[in-house]
């Protein structure tokens, strides 16, 4: 069975990481839901450790939208949906960048609030195999736990991010990021609480959750952008995507064009590219021309796809910038 | 990142359990100081009137299992309690001004007062018109030293109903 994205199929590399990116996120959904019962279990009352289960719960959003995401894009294009399902992966990337969001905008205003209001949140003891142990011992431990996947998943979600030029792995490889910083938050934050400490635990969240907002928001900025059909950027919104300049100078190069620009816009994995080629002075390319010009594009980079060449008398004046 | 992180958490571990270990700090402890300040001291408890948790006789001493349990936990810790009698608001409110140490009166662990006060683990559980009620204290927010006290002493009692 070859893994396809609507009607390209996948290179070799790419499929393997597309199973690889599946596994993963189920991995992901198992490790949450044994986190969030796990912390459920010694939630207490610590602020650092009830923003860490809320934010164990958002944790879902992004593997659920890349593995709904994934299987709606594997669809054809049909009447209904001329272009294909890709943009799938852009709703999910919005979906996950959302909940990125959510999570630093909770810890900002629940730590902050916490602190204004001076609240010292009690941790007592509990009964465990007969003896009695302070639930703080068992919060660290439990966020210990908690912390360590997350840094595993994140790392390897970030490589297939790239691979294939995933923005869904790549805000969920932030998720993790944020996941495991809170983790070690509230572990600092429980210990500070042991030690006296009444604001150390609001603070610790308080520190991380600017690292957190700032991703959200800019993976929604990106997300938002891709769905309105900005420039395709690179999988980490850093920068333009490489290929238009690629496409723009291979369609410069063909014998018969004197000026050619491209618009491409990302669908989700893939691209969907028009280009604009104006002729030589009086010359008119053929079929063949205009057939080769579009296969040799579509042939650059697996992600090109649904390519249109347009012969025109003047480049679209917004391209020329 | 990483690895700069778990050099520093473990750093913190290896610090605080050092310092615990030469007996300079004990976890958790008070931000306020309250178990300190109760032992061979003042115990203030907070006292509303529930029978038979608590039974209020003028001109004596407040009675029933809950004042009970307080006056075998202040022997224990060389402390004399003072009693407050009171509704369970004002009581708990004054606990929130640091006018209390303690507010007792059949409270059970569903009470509404968990972001004001913190609750103590059951000490019994009794049969209530909704099933099974688990019997707890009300301790001020955060004194942590004072609460697992409590808490400890609290779970070796056996509480008969």
């Amino acid at each position: 069975m070859t893994a396809r994205f609507g009607s390209t199929e996948l290179p070799e590399a790419q499929e393997r990481c597309l199973r690889r990116a599946v596994r993963l996120q189920w991995v992901s959904i198992l490790f949450l839901v044994s986190a969030t019962v796990l912390v459920y279990v010694v939630l207490g009352n610590s602020q650092a450790m009830k923003a860490a289960w809320i934010e164990d719960l958002l944790s879902f959003a992004p593997p659920l939208a890349f593995l709904i995401a994934v299987r709606v894009s594997k669809r054809l294009p049909s009447r209904r949906h001329p272009y294909g399902l890709h943009r799938s992966i852009g709703v999910a990337h919005l979906v996950a960048a959302v909940a990125l969001v959510a999570m630093g905008g909770y810890l900002v205003v629940d730590s902050g609030m916490k602190l204004l209001t001076a609240e010292h949140p009690p941790i007592g003891v509990v009964e465990l195999f007969g003896t009695t142990v302070w639930l703080g011992w068992l919060m660290i431990a439990a966020m210990a736990y908690t912390a360590v996947p997350p840094v595993i998943l994140g790392r390897l979600k970030m490589q297939l991010a790239d691979e294939l030029h995933d923005k869904v792995l790549y805000a969920d490889a932030k998720m993790n990021k944020a996941d495991w910083m809170t983790a070690v938050a509230a572990m600092v934050g429980v210990f500070g609480i042991g030690l006296g400490l009444w604001w150390a635990d609001a603070v610790a969240a308080l520190l991380i959750s600017g690292s957190i907002l700032h991703d959200g928001v800019r993976n929604v900025r990106g997300a938002v952008r891709g769905l309105m059909d900005a420039r395709a950027t690179t999988y980490d919104d850093a920068q333009p995507h490489p290929l238009t300049d690629r496409i723009d100078e291979l369609v410069a190069g063909l014998p018969w064009v004197g000026q050619a620009r491209s618009r491409v816009r990302d669908e989700g994995h893939v691209f969907h590219v028009e280009v604009f080629a104006v002729p030589h002075p009086g010359v008119s390319p053929t079929m063949d021309e205009l057939e080769q010009a579009r296969r040799a594009i579509d042939e650059l980079d697996w992600k090109l796809h649904d390519v249109v060449v347009v012969p025109v008398t003047r480049l679209p004046t917004e391209l020329l910038a | 990142m990483v690895a700069g992180w778990g050099r520093l958490v473990s750093a913190l571990i290896t610090a605080v359990l050092l310092l615990a270990g030469c007996g300079t700090v004990r976890i958790p402890a008070d931000p306020d100081g309250t178990l300190d300040r109760v032992r061979g001291g003042v115990l203030r408890v907070g006292v509303s009137p529930h029978e038979p948790w608590t039974t209020l006789t003028t001109g004596e001493e407040p009675g029933g299992i809950e004042p009970d349990l307080v006056r075998g936990w202040t022997a224990g810790l060389g402390a004399r309690a003072v009693w407050t009698v009171g509704g369970e608001q004002a009581l708990v409110q004054a606990m929130e001004r640091g006018e209390l140490d303690l507010v007792i009166g059949g409270i059970t662990a569903d009470t509404p007062w968990t972001d004001m006060a913190a609750i103590t683990q059951p000490f019994t559980t009794s049969q209530g018109p909704d099933g099974p009620q688990e019997h707890v204290m009300l301790a001020p927010m955060g004194e942590n030293a004072f609460l697992v006290e409590l808490e400890r002493y609290l779970l070796a009692q056996e509480v008969q109903v």
